[in-house]
C-alpha cells in the first residue's frame, strides 16, 4: 500500500512472470521507489516501523527486546 | 594495482616503482599520503656532536640549485594538471602517462645513485596469523619551518646565487619527522629549520608555512633516511566522495578489502555510523548490495548525506536498528563489517557483556562460509580473542596447547571484569567463527586491530 499510481494486485497472478505491464510496476516499485516517510509493517504481528527521511527505525522498545 | 615489479614495504611505507598516469594513481586506496621519492639511503650515521650531524643531514638532503630546480619543474608538471581540475585527475589519463614515463626515464638517466620512485606511506601490515607488532612510535613531532628565519637571512640567498638558479617568489615547507637514535641527538625541529635556512640559502627560495608552493618531506630514523615530495596537494586519505568523514577512510578500505566481496555479494555493517566503511567498499566492489544499521539519529543523517554526495544511494540501504537486535534474517549476509567502538573503558560486567551480543547477532545473520571483519582495540581484542577460540579445558580443542601466550591472559581479563556478577564472559563460545588473521593498523594517536574470521559452521555446532 504505497498510496501511489503504479498499484499492485494483492497477490501475485498465475503466470505473473509473462505479465510485462505487472512486471514494469514490480519492478518501479521494488527499484525506483524510495519511501522517505511512511511504515513498514511486520505481516505476522502487524507492528508499523515508521520510515523518515528513508531510514525505518526498526529499534525495538523495552518490552519488545 | 598501480602495476609495479618492485614493492617494499617496511615501517609503515610502501616503496614502489610505477609507470602510471596520475589519475590511477589517485585511486591507490590504502595509503594515506603519496610521495615521490628522491633520496633513500641507509640511515644516517650518528655522532655526539650535534653541528657534525647536522652537517651530515644537510650534506644527504641539500643539493645544487640544478638538482632542485629540475624536482621544481617535475612538481610543476605533476601539480599543473591537478590545481585547476581538482581533486580528482582523471581526464588526459593517457596523455599524463606518457609524461610521468618520460619523467621516470629521464630522471634515472639524469642523477647518480637517486631513481625516482614513488612512495605510499603510513599503513602498517603483518602478515596474516601472526601476533600483530605495533606499528613504529613516531617520537616525535612534524616541523614547519619557522617564517622568521626566512627573514634573516634575505640577502644571503640573494646575494650568492646566479639568476640561472633562482626562482624568485617560490616558497617552500620542510616536514622533517626524525625517530630513533637521531631522535636522541636532534629534534625535527632543529633539523628542519637548519635545512630550511639551507636551502633559502643556497637556492633563493623564502619558506612559507601555511601554503607553500613546494613541500620537502624529510624522514630519518634507524631503517633508512628518505626525501620525498607529495604526489598530490591532498592527502590520499582524502575522499572527494566523502562528505564527512568518520573512520580513517584508508582503514575502512582496508577492512573492506579482507571481506572478500564478490558480484552480488550482501554486506552488512551494523555500527555504520558515517558509513565510512561502506562508502569505501561500495565505491571499490560495487557490484555488491551494502546494508547499514545504527542507533543514531545523527550519526544515521550524516551517513544518508555521505551516500547521496558519492551517488551511492542505489548501493547501500540504512536502518535505525540495534546491533544486538538485528532486524534481519539468519544468515542472510555474506560480509559483517565493523568498527566496534572503543570509547568506552570495559570496566562494568554490562559493558564486558556487551561484546558477546554484539558478535552473537553478528554471527547470527552470516551465512556459513562468510567472512566476519572488526577493528578493535588493544583492550576489545583481548576480549574477543576469548571470546572466539574455545577455552583451554576443552578437550576436543587439539591446539589449545599450542594456542598463544595472550589466551591465559584473556582468561585472567575476562574473568576479573565479570566479578561483578552475571554470566562468565567466557561461558559463550563462537566455535563457529575461525580466526583468519590479525593486522595492525595506526589510526594516528592510537593503534587498532583488524581481526577477520571465518563462520565455518551454523552456530551451536
Amino acid at each position: 500500500k504505497l498510496g501511489h499510481p503504479s498499484e499492485l494486485p494483492p497477490e501475485p497472478v498465475p503466470n505473473y512472470e509473462g505479465g510485462e505491464e505487472f512486471l514494469r510496476r514490480l519492478h518501479h516499485v521494488l527499484l525506483e521507489v524510495e519511501v522517505l516517510e511512511g511504515a513498514l509493517q511486520c505481516p505476522d504481528s502487524g507492528r508499523r516501523f515508521p520510515i523518515s527521511k528513508g531510514v525505518p527505525n526498526m529499534l525495538l522498545t523495552e518490552d519488545e527486546a | 594495482r598501480v602495476f609495479s615489479p618492485e614493492v617494499d614495504c617496511v615501517s609503515g611505507k610502501v616503496f614502489f616503482r610505477a609507470a602510471a598516469g596520475l589519475g590511477e594513481l589517485r585511486k591507490l586506496r590504502s595509503g594515506e599520503r603519496l610521495f615521490l621519492l628522491l633520496k633513500k639511503h641507509s640511515p644516517l650515521p650518528v655522532s655526539g656532536s650535534r653541528g657534525k650531524m647536522l652537517e651530515e643531514i644537510k650534506s644527504f638532503v641539500i643539493e645544487e640549485p640544478k638538482y632542485w630546480l629540475a624536482i621544481i619543474s617535475v612538481w610543476r608538471k605533476l601539480h599543473g594538471h591537478e590545481g585547476r581540475t581538482g581533486d580528482d585527475c582523471q581526464e588526459n589519463a593517457s596523455g599524463l602517462k606518457r609524461k610521468s614515463e618520460e619523467e621516470t626515464n629521464t630522471a634515472s638517466k639524469r642523477q647518480k645513485t637517486e631513481q625516482v620512485r614513488a612512495v605510499v606511506s603510513e599503513e602498517c601490515q603483518v602478515k596474516a596469523g601472526e601476533t600483530c607488532v605495533a606499528p613504529e612510535r613516531m617520537s616525535s613531532q612534524e616541523c614547519w619551518i619557522d617564517s622568521k628565519t626566512s627573514s634573516e637571512f634575505p640577502s644571503k640567498g640573494s646575494g650568492e646565487n646566479p639568476a640561472a638558479n633562482e626562482e624568485p617568489g617560490f616558497s617552500f615547507r620542510v616536514s622533517c619527522r626524525c625517530s630513533g637514535a637521531i631522535a636522541k641527538i636532534l629534534t625535527s625541529q632543529e633539523i628542519g629549520r637548519a635545512l630550511g635556512v639551507a636551502l633559502v640559502r643556497r637556492c633563493g627560495w623564502r619558506t612559507d608555512l601555511r601554503d607553500p608552493d613546494l613541500e620537502i618531506f624529510v624522514h630519518l630514523n634507524d631503517i633508512h633516511s628518505v626525501v620525498g615530495i607529495p604526489l598530490f596537494r591532498l592527502p590520499l586519505a582524502n575522499r572527494e566522495y566523502i562528505k564527512t568523514a568518520g573512520l580513517r577512510s584508508t582503514v575502512a578500505w582496508a577492512m573492506a578489502s579482507l571481506a572478500e566481496i564478490s558480484a552480488g555479494a550482501l554486506v552488512l555493517d551494523p555500527m555504520c555510523g558515517l558509513g565510512t566503511i561502506l562508502l569505501e567498499a561500495a565505491k571499490e566492489w560495487p557490484e555488491a548490495c551494502y546494508w547499514g544499521a545504527d542507533i543514531s539519529d545523527s550519526q544515521l543523517e550524516g551517513a544518508d548525506g555521505n551516500i547521496r554526495t558519492a551517488g551511492l544511494m542505489d548501493k547501500i540501504e540504512l536502518l535505525k536498528a540495534s546491533v544486538k537486535a538485528l532486524p534481519l534474517p539468519s544468515e542472510s549476509f555474506d560480509s559483517v563489517i565493523s568498527d566496534i567502538p572503543f570509547g568506552k573503558k570495559f570496566k562494568t560486567t554490562k559493558d564486558a557483556q556487551l561484546l558477546p551480543d554484539i558478535l552473537q547477532e553478528m554471527e547470527r545473520v552470516l551465512r556459513v562460509g562468510g567472512t566476519l571483519v572488526l577493528l578493535l582495540s588493544q583492550e576489545l581484542r583481548r576480549h574477543a580473542d576469548g571470546l572466539t577460540r574455545c577455552a583451554g579445558g576443552d578437550p576436543a580443542d587439539s591446539d589449545s596447547g599450542a594456542a598463544p601466550a595472550p589466551a591465559p591472559s584473556v582468561d585472567g581479563n575476562s574473568s576479573s571484569s565479570a566479578q561483578g556478577g552475571g554470566e562468565s564472559v567466557l561461558s559463550r563460545h563462537f566455535g563457529s567463527l575461525v580466526p583468519e588473521g590479525v593486522y595492525a593498523v595506526s589510526l594516528g594517536k592510537t593503534d587498532a586491530f583488524i581481526h577477520k574470521y571465518r563462520k565455518v559452521s551454523a552456530a551451536g555446532n
